[in-house]
């Protein structure tokens, strides 16, 4: 009952989801009885499905049921959601929530050795958080698609002519070319704003003749403009912009954060300063943006890679006051920087961290919707890889630091914590979301060791592969895979190829965000990520040395998908295949993408703004090589363990699975002989049906048996086999095996 | 002798108040020499004597020294700031040497040691926070969970010990909030044992099938 629970809610998910991806962002207004009638709409849709093929009518009645209160819970939640957005979350929760309850039956219940369990239990663990995390993407997908009431987004703040306070600008340089320095002053020498200064703050740049002429620049460009250079500084960025605000005018009551290569709109502080008339608005943020993102593939994927996190992320944290601090384009209040103690010198992701205590204080943020300026991307993919590593360094160490206030009980352990349910819940997922990729890793090993150990004739037991094993992962990862292109076209309005490609950019960086969140775990201080160097000149060599971890998975992957395709043509290989090649493509895209971005002008590729304790790539990779080699051992000694010979008595609890034919409704009319074949290592067969019986046979996996009969009870079910070749007949147990054919129509014998 | 002393230099720096005021800049400023040189402890001295300093680098040095010997002397602090202003326009380059709560130090490209103030709330380095009470409890609770992802069995020795730790420590006369820490560590420990019993179970069955 459990599997066809769990196929009805997934087909209920499915057809939600197409709808959502077709309607959702069309429909703009909200309404309980059309999001009821929706809900019914959907329900009937897939009992019908289940109906004509695997369904049972009391059973489809009875779970419509709990489906109707749970989406109806669910509306009333949601009420500014549309329906098409209600419907789906519903039923992705139930979907999610079913399989990891299916998942946990299998492992407790599956007949494996203590070793193979003890693996099976992590893995389950590990594939329950990663569903919960995609679970948590879904819902901002659907909170900015479907959303059809905005309660703080703003394009435009109301003027208010009046205030006018004075405002410190602070420009952080590291090693920054002059030109595009240049550049960024001169725009902030032409904003409309009578009341603010410029503060051009170079830390540690060690060539005075990159240093020097941004003094002549701020000299040239008026009084307001002051420059400093600070020699041998310890704190990055942040140990500069702290001691930026001792310099501040005393008059200044805000201070606004620009990147040295941000050339700023001239309107950007007469429209931004208004918010903090508002005496409880800390911080301002607008979305970052960028010039050079056109021409090529790789430039415009990791353009709009940028642009998710403004167009969908911050859209969705700015709802619940949950925004973080950006650390360029953004204003902030002096008195409360002052008062949280300035910026946090051991993160290297200063500006998140320092969000994250001002909102503990209980101040509000605000997201402005609207670029203000346009910076310069990293020049290449090696420049993208060490940014994204920052990033993900950075949201580990808030993470480790700040775990505790994102607690539930954080509250209750400190009242001064004012935090908001809402507001601890996108924190959190903000450190943890980056596990995702970590976890993409574990599963691309845990694939390829099945596919090796299973051409070497000793497959892994962790899990019994079974039908719905086979079938639900694919089904999610295709649902989510299509929800994630249907966001980045919906909201970057960009084609689909381009949000192919952006999905691509994305995940091509799942290394370098592997690397640091094992590193940031790990190490006590900042560090960046040191790629290797080659020692010829050509660029498209050091292009593919740069990303050649991520080449040799993407390749061990594809190889053993391949090997596997070929050795073994049965549709359980073909999903295997699938799978492998799948995973290889999101690591085979680091190179090309590498290989894509030399295309960009040289010159500008020469900017070094790396800051930190160097950490070469293959000293950070060794933690994974450890990793990798743990599991061969771990898996080679599963397979040496001997298995369950007989059937365990706890089986009975396994749910009962479905063939593929069950679900296609092929038990209507089907003229195939019903077979059964054993799933686990090995299971004997007997000369009844129950263990008390005599052994007749000991029967391997995979082995085939012609069905004869059945015995009466389907919770239990036995199958009365003929083995092939020896003519032998006896009683093989249900949970031992999977079938096809139709089995409906066995007899039953008593 | 002391007192001797503190009466000297009293007089000293009303000597200097009044010198200055009459415009005997020159007398006041050798007044202030004789004050620093008595009492170079005494930041109202070098806060005098860089009002008649004769050069900006000596004024900037006094009000550095008058700042960091009183770091509430709002008038210093005020005054430095505008002279640090003056000397960065001149030459922006400044040198870290290091920092305290209050103010940091840092050497200028015409080699002056200068302290600025800093202006904010202090907030201790992460990894320089002394760990709470509860953190011993944690370090068993994490302990008891990893025990429980990897079969159960140890997270059924383990969380009572959490738990116990939890108890102990309570005793201890703990804050508010580490009294909280606690309880929850408690609280979390008795669910990890209670799911820890079927999990151990479930691999038991397997360890020992009959």
């Amino acid at each position: 009952m459990l599997v066809r629970a769990l196929y009805l809610s997934a087909i209920w998910f499915a057809i939600s989801l197409f709808a959502t991806l077709m309607l959702g962002a069309r429909l703009r207004r909200s309404n309980s009885a059309l999001s009821l009638l929706w809900l019914g709409v959907i329900i009937i849709a897939g009992n019908l499905i289940a109906l004509f093929t695997f369904g049972k009518f009391l059973e489809i009645f009875g779970l419509s049921s709990i489906a109707f209160l749970f989406g109806l819970l669910w509306i009333i939640r949601l009420r500014d959601w549309n329906a098409p957005g209600q419907v789906t979350w519903a039923m992705t929760l139930m979907t999610t929530g079913l399989f990891i309850f299916y998942t946990f039956l299998l492992t407790a219940f599956s007949p494996l050795n203590p070793l193979s369990f003890i693996f099976a239990l992590l893995f389950f663990f590990l594939e329950a958080i990663t569903l919960l995390l995609a679970l948590a993407h879904m819902h901002e997908s659907l909170d900015v698609i479907c959303r059809v009431r905005w309660h703080r987004l703003l394009d435009k703040l109301d003027p208010h002519p009046d205030y006018l306070p004075m405002v410190s600008l602070q420009v952080p340089a590291y090693n920054e070319p002059v030109d595009v320095v240049q550049k960024t002053l001169d725009s902030l020498a032409q904003l409309n704003y009578p009341n603010y200064e410029v503060l051009v703050v170079d830390n540690n740049t060690p060539l005075q003749e990159t240093w020097r002429p941004l003094e002549e620049i701020c000299r040239k460009l008026g009084p307001n403009f002051h420059c400093l250079h600070l020699d041998k500084w310890p704190g990055y960025k942040s140990g500069a912009l702290n001691f930026a605000v001792t310099q501040t005018d005393p008059r200044a009551e805000i201070i606004g954060i620009i990147d040295a290569d941000y050339e700023v709109d001239p309107d950007f502080l007469r429209e931004l300063v208004p918010a903090f008339a508002n005496p409880q608005v800390a911080f301002v943020q607008t979305p970052q943006d960028y010039s050079d993102h056109k021409g090529d593939v790789f430039s415009e994927s990791t353009y709009r890679g940028y642009k998710y996190f403004f167009e969908v992320s911050m859209p969705s944290r700015n709802e619940r006051n949950a925004i973080i601090f950006a650390g360029t384009m953004g204003l902030i209040r002096k008195s409360v920087l002052e008062e949280i103690g300035g910026w946090d010198e051991w993160c290297i992701t200063e500006d998140a961290e320092a969000s994250l205590r001002i909102l503990m204080r209980g101040y509000q943020s605000l997201y402005i919707k609207r670029p203000f300026g346009r910076g310069l991307m990293p020049f290449n993919f090696e420049g993208l890889k060490k940014q994204r590593f920052r990033w993900c360094f950075g949201g580990i160490q808030i993470l480790k630091k700040h775990w505790e206030v994102l607690m539930p009980w954080a509250n209750w352990v400190d009242p001064q914590n004012k935090l908001t349910f809402a507001q601890r819940y996108y924190y959190l997922l903000g450190g943890l979301g980056w596990f995702t990729d970590v976890f993409n890793l574990l599963f691309a090993f845990f694939l390829v060791l099945g596919a090796v150990f299973g051409l070497l004739s000793s497959p892994i037991q962790v899990r019994p592969l079974t039908n719905t094993i086979l079938v639900l992962p694919a089904i999610f990862l295709f649902l989510h895979t299509s929800r994630f292109l249907w966001v980045l076209r919906n909201r970057l309005k960009i084609s689909f190829g381009m949000a192919l490609a952006t999905m691509y950019n994305f995940f091509s960086l799942g290394w370098a965000v592997t690397l640091a969140c094992i590193q940031g775990l790990i190490q006590r201080e900042g560090i960046f990520l040191r790629t290797p160097k080659s020692k010829t000149s050509s660029r498209a060599w050091h292009a593919i040395l740069v990303t050649q971890w991520e080449t040799i998975i993407g390749l061990i992957c594809i190889i053993a998908g391949f090997l596997v395709f070929i050795t073994n043509r049965n549709w359980r290989s073909v999903s295997l295949c699938v799978l492998l090649f799948w995973q290889g493509s999101l690591y085979i895209a680091a190179p090309i993408y590498s290989l894509l971005s030399i295309r960009r002008e040289a010159a500008k590729a020469s900017r070094i703004t790396d800051q930190g304790r160097p950490m070469l790539e293959q000293r950070a990779a060794r933690w994974v090589v450890v990793l990798f080699m743990v599991m061969i051992a771990a898996f080679g000694l599963i397979t040496v363990l001997p298995s369950p010979s007989e059937l365990p008595a706890y089986a009975r609890y396994l749910p009962i699975d479905m063939a593929p034919q069950q679900l296609l409704g092929q038990k209507l009319g089907s003229t195939k002989l019903a077979m059964a074949t054993v799933s686990i290592q090995s299971t004997h067969c007997w000369s009844g049906p129950g263990g008390k019986y005599k052994q007749v046979t000991l029967l391997r996996r995979g082995q085939e048996a012609e069905i004869l009969g059945r015995n009466a009870d389907p919770n239990n079910p036995w199958w009365y086999v003929k083995i092939p070749d020896t003519g032998l007949e006896c009683w093989l147990w249900g949970m031992a095996a999977t079938t096809t054919g139709s089995v409906d129509n066995v007899p039953i014998i008593q | 002798m002391q007192k001797m002393l503190q009466t000297e230099v009293s007089q000293l720096l009303e000597e200097v108040g009044q010198l200055a005021q009459q415009g005997e800049r020159e007398k006041a400023y050798q007044s202030s020499l004789r004050a620093t040189s008595i009492a170079p402890d005494e930041s109202l001295a070098w806060y005098l004597r860089s009002q008649t300093a004769p050069s900006p680098e000596e004024q900037l040095m006094c009000l550095s020294r008058a700042y960091s010997l009183d770091t509430t002397f709002p008038d210093a602090k005020k005054e430095l700031r505008t002279a640090v202003q003056t000397l960065l326009k001149q030459e922006p380059f400044l040198a870290y040497v290091h920092e305290t709560e209050e103010f940091y130090q840092v050497r200028s490209g015409r080699d002056l040691l200068v302290n600025i103030p800093k202006n904010r709330a202090f907030d201790t380095p992460y990894l320089q926070k002394a760990p709470g009470l509860a953190k011993p409890a944690f370090r068993w609770l994490s302990l008891s969970l990893l025990a429980l992802v990897l079969g159960g069995v140890g997270a059924v020795l383990l969380a009572p010990i959490t738990a116990f730790q939890a108890l102990r420590l309570q005793a201890s006369s703990p804050s508010r909030g580490d009294r909280v820490r606690l309880w929850i560590v408690f609280i979390l420990s008795v669910i990890i044992w209670l799911a820890s019993i079927p999990i151990s179970w479930l691999l038991l069955i397997r360890l020992y099938p009959s």
